[in-house]
């Protein structure tokens, strides 16, 4: 807190009646921002929840088509799909601030808003801490540090009470051996999974399974069917969208598919590295452990 | 003298053959997982047949369809960069395809026949655009093939926009050429369009090269030179349909291929045509085998192998001819 405390440098500008401040983002740059944002625009689903979560959605005058959560995201002006911000939309909503995440792939896009003059705030988290470190600063972007604060802490208390749970049920080396080899399937044809990169990884290893594909570079590298079919996992989650119903064929002699072992969790919960991650983690939690009794 | 180059073309054929068997055992013998093929567990004999074996036939069969292809457009065209993608082949079956996947989610018959039909509809329009009452000249089918197949590329950008983020990704990845989703049953659908096209597309090849002369002079020799047409974009349409329902879009094989071969054994459109055949095959399965194991245990997609090799090499030939 004192670190991000000392990013605040009150600088009064002359002839200027709204007094700014400069904050850092995630990138290391400073923002320079008015002292209370009233209109910021969101270009992340994962950033409308979280400023909606830290109590300042009423705030966000423009939001993309993806921002779905929470209801209330729905009724604010859609200003994007994130592949395509619409620039005129956007300088017409006269915004203070814009928040992009890298997630979203928008660093040309930044330069443009930046030459219009409009304040760019970029996330980039890359873990859980990350996503807490992004509710705290946008707490502090906002004027809402304590509740983003409250916030990010019982988040936190939620992961570790999952990862402890696991930690106390039997002793260390049987967690070892017991933990489930988990296979993750972002997309059936063609053969998407996770890799080192995703923040999924650690969801994953948090929730107590162990990821086959955890030391495969890339974020979500499209995987050889026959690394996967070798991989042999014993309990498979499937991101559940449209195209990805099912377990890929080369799972079907998988210990997983036998016993029945899939577990299925809403994309939108797993795509976006906001709040309702940590509702993915104990779903993620929960089954695998529901599936470890005896009597499956 | 003519016994001589007999002999020589003989000597290719072979040669071709036996790299055709080399290549495919090669590719059956690599992969990202490493195979002990003396003692075959269960597991490793189903990534042999269930998995490797379907992908490398697969490969073979889109190489032959696609440098048959293109070597009988050629001929017909009389333009060596004739190629199902500059005539707007490719990007009709791809449109089909894509069609099929958003309105029949099935995997089955939908992607193949809606490909072909994409296909033939695109080389119709090309061929309608292209006659005029003057009768049909090379430079106007080539501009009107640009033209469908820009065209074409314009309504499959806007489809990829408008559909949801999950099936975009797996079509990007797609329209690249992909041969991860090989299943037996494409392969041998892919086969039989494969073998009935080179041989149909064989058939034509003493009226190719007569046509290659010139259309007049070919219809002088008593070519009918409407009716080979015809057969030609047929039989093209299917090959291509097929390839690209089962593999997306490979590029530059139709372009390259044949090229190679005509600089091996001259124009001869009879030894071409199948030629090209077994050449392609060599060529996709080998840029396959690449695209497999590159960067494994990820994969490429194997339309950015054949492009990589492809283009620089074509541009390498074009300055020396």
């Amino acid at each position: 807190m004192l670190l991000l405390n000392a990013c605040r440098t009150e600088l009064p500008q002359i002839g200027d009646q709204t007094k700014t401040r400069g904050v850092t983002d995630d990138l290391g740059r400073t923002v320079r921002v008015p002292e209370r944002i009233e209109r910021a625009i969101s270009l992340a689903p994962s950033l409308t929840e979280m400023i909606f979560a830290i109590g300042a959605g009423d705030r966000l005058v423009g939001v993309t088509t993806y921002c779905d959560f929470p209801p209330e995201a729905q009724a604010i002006q859609k200003v994007s799909d994130t592949q395509t911000p619409n620039i005129e939309n956007i300088v017409a909503l006269n915004p203070e601030v814009v928040l992009v995440t890298t997630a979203s792939q928008l660093e040309a896009f930044m330069k443009t808003l930046e030459e219009q003059g409009i304040a760019v705030y970029v996330t980039n988290p890359t873990n859980l801490d990350g996503v807490f470190r992004n509710l705290v600063q946008l707490g502090d972007l906002f004027d809402q540090t304590e509740r983003a604060e409250d916030l990010a802490l019982s988040l936190s208390r939620r992961v570790s009470y999952v990862t402890h749970q696991k930690n106390y049920q039997r002793p260390p080396a049987a967690v070892q051996r017991e933990r489930p080899r988990v296979f993750f399937q972002i997309s059936n044809e063609p053969l998407f999974t996770i890799g080192k990169d995703s923040f999924l990884t650690e969801i994953v290893e948090s929730a107590g399974g162990v990821l086959v594909t955890k030391n495969v570079a890339t974020a979500y590298p499209k995987l050889s069917k026959e690394t996967a079919l070798a991989l042999n996992p014993g309990v498979i989650i499937l991101s559940d969208s449209e195209d990805n119903r099912e377990p890929n064929d080369v799972f079907r002699n998988s210990p997983a598919v036998k016993n029945g072992r899939v577990i299925r969790v809403n994309p939108d919960l797993i795509s976006r590295p906001g709040p309702r991650l940590i509702d993915a983690l104990e779903q993620i939690a929960r089954e695998l452990q529901q599936n470890e009794s005896p009597s499956e | 003298m003519l016994r001589k180059t007999l002999d020589r073309r003989i000597k290719i054929a072979v040669f071709l053959l036996a790299a055709l068997a080399a290549v495919v055992l090669l590719a059956l013998a690599v992969g990202s997982e490493r195979l002990s093929f003396f003692d075959l567990s269960e597991q490793h004999r189903a990534i042999l047949f269930d998995i490797r074996l379907p992908r490398v036939l697969l490969g073979a069969c889109v190489g032959a369809s696609l440098s048959v292809a293109g070597a009988a457009l050629q001929a017909l065209l009389r333009n060596p960069l004739a190629e199902p993608y500059l005539l707007g082949v490719s990007n009709g079956a791809a449109l089909g395809t894509m069609l099929a996947f958003v309105f029949f989610e099935s995997y089955g018959f939908a992607r193949p026949m809606f490909a072909f039909a994409g296909a033939g509809i695109a080389t119709f329009a090309v061929y309608q655009m292209a006659k005029s009452r003057a009768g049909m000249n090379v430079e106007r089918l080539v501009l009107s093939g640009v033209i469908v197949t820009t065209f074409l590329s314009s309504i499959i950008v806007l489809l990829t926009s408008l559909l949801d983020a999950a099936k975009l990704r797996s079509f990007t990845f797609w329209l690249l050429g992909d041969l991860s989703q090989a299943t037996i049953d494409g392969f041998y659908f892919t086969l039989a369009a494969a073998v009935a096209g080179t041989i149909i597309l064989s058939f034509q090849a003493k009226a190719l090269n007569l046509m290659m002369i010139g259309e007049r002079d070919a219809f002088d020799f008593g070519v009918e030179v409407g009716r080979v047409r015809i057969i030609v974009f047929a039989a093209a349409s299917v090959l291509v349909g097929t390839t690209v329902a089962a593999s997306g879009s490979v590029g530059y094989v139709g372009l390259i291929v044949p090229h190679l071969v005509r600089l091996a054994i001259g124009s001869d459109n009879r030894l071409v045509v199948p030629f090209s055949a077994v050449s392609g095959a060599i060529f996709v399965v080998l840029a396959d085998t690449v695209a497999r194991t590159a960067i494994a245990p990820r994969e490429l997609p194997v339309g950015a192998i054949t492009a990589l090799i492809g283009a620089p090499l074509f541009i390498y030939l074009l300055k020396r001819s």
